[in-house]
């Protein structure tokens, strides 16, 4: 075979910090210290990766490879066959890290747990709540209630002192008023003229105990009725 | 050495290659530079080649990712890919290895059918994308895929290895169906 000639393009890293150089580390000059420990970090994940790589290639050219001369779609089966064994060898490997995760699935129970004690709680509040709503429209019910009984009765009071009053002022009190005035002022005059009739006889009424009586009985204000 | 092996070196630290292998020297220039524009946390190499094998009297670094670029143009990217893929060690095909079809979008100028390059990543059970390499986002988005999976073949990646990448990117495949 003719050997072509090869042509090698220029390296770029886009590291920070880090300077193109011909292989090897990336000088970190004047770096951050942080940086460089990621870089270390970074590091180290490949070295390890890397050395998983070699060791299982040394295993595998640990095993014996069947010498016999095989048909080629024989070939394809058995690649096929190898290669569906690599896929369930790789399900039951996260299979298993997700069973042995066992940390997370408690903490996602405790999580569940949690939840359904929230609602729960929220449910009651809820009906808590509600019947406190109910209690609280009773009670103003009621006091409206209260409030107009009230009112009743002020206005049944207020219609008695105005029937009173009304009857007070009637024509007929007025009337009737009128003439038990002139009544008293007549017999009051009735009174003055007996009385002075007594006194300007000039006799001795204090020695006759009729008279005396009289005297004094026409004393009696009549205005105090 | 005639064939290349993936993990005949050690990797270098915080540096991941990638080699991109196809006739078309254009678009893999402008590939290159595409990735080499993405923001990436470790230091990204890129090398170019023809064809395989490569020559040995260069000192260069393991190959972490290799992606073989085919433009669907053109029949001889197709001849020259399939010639280059007789010099890689079969352990490459563990998920460090992708095809790459470019042109796939004009169908008047496709000499090779897609079903090839389908036919043929299946063959080496490798993941194989499409993209336009000649529209500048189409070759963006295509260099940041590559670029993490260049990440991942190469083991900046904890937890991820190639070959589980692998698995991953394998398709559905409904043999029956494509064969109609």
């Amino acid at each position: 075979m003719e050997s072509q000639p090869e042509k090698r393009a220029a390296a770029e890293p886009a590291d920070s910090g880090g300077e193109g150089g011909a292989g090897g580390l990336p000088q970190v000059a004047g770096g951050r210290s942080e940086d460089r420990v990621t870089l270390l970090l970074r590091l180290r994940a490949q070295i390890k990766q890397q050395l998983v790589e070699y060791k299982s290639m040394v295993d595998a050219n640990e095993e014996k490879t069947p010498e016999q001369i095989m048909q080629e779609n024989q070939i394809e089966d058995k690649i096929e066959e190898l290669e569906n064994e690599i896929e369930e060898v790789k399900i039951a490997y996260e299979m298993k890290s997700i069973a042995l995760n066992s940390e997370f699935m408690d903490n996602m129970k405790q999580i569940l747990k949690l939840n359904k004690l929230i609602i729960r709680s929220q449910k009651e509040s809820r009906s808590l709540e509600r019947k406190r709503l109910e209690i609280r429209k009773k009670r103003l019910d009621l006091k409206k209630a209260s409030e107009s009984k009230l009112l009743e009765i002020q206005t049944e009071k207020n219609k008695q002192k105005e029937d009173l009053d009304s009857m007070e002022n009637s024509d007929k009190i007025k009337t009737i008023r009128q003439n038990l005035q002139m009544e008293i002022n007549v017999t009051t005059v009735i009174q003055h003229v007996f009385q002075n009739l007594i006194l300007g006889s000039k006799t001795n009424w204090a020695e006759d105990s009729a008279l005396k009586e009289i005297v004094l009985q026409l004393e009696k204000n009549l205005t105090r009725i | 050495m005639s064939v290349l092996r993936p993990l005949d070196k050690l990797p270098g630290l915080n540096t991941a290659t990638v080699l991109l292998v196809g006739a078309d020297d254009a678009l893999l220039q402008r590939l290159a530079d595409s990735m080499l524009k993405t923001d990436c946390a470790s230091e990204l190499r890129v090398h170019l080649a023809r064809s395989l094998p490569l020559p040995s009297n260069v000192n260069r670094p393991r190959v972490d990712l290799l992606v073989f670029v085919i433009n669907l143009h053109s029949k001889y990217s197709l001849q020259s890919v399939e010639k280059s893929l007789h010099h890689v060690d079969a352990s490459f095909f563990l998920g460090k290895a992708c095809f790459l079809a470019t042109g796939a979008g004009r169908e008047n100028l496709c000499s090779v059918h897609r079903n090839t390059i389908v036919r043929l990543a299946r063959t080496y059970r490798s993941p194989v994308l499409f993209c336009d390499l000649e529209v500048e986002g189409s070759r963006a988005a295509m260099a940041q895929r590559l670029a993490r999976m260049l990440q991942i073949s190469a083991g900046h990646v904890p937890g991820v290895s190639a070959m589980s990448l692998l698995s991953l990117l394998r398709s559905s495949e409904s043999p029956s169906l494509e064969d109609l």
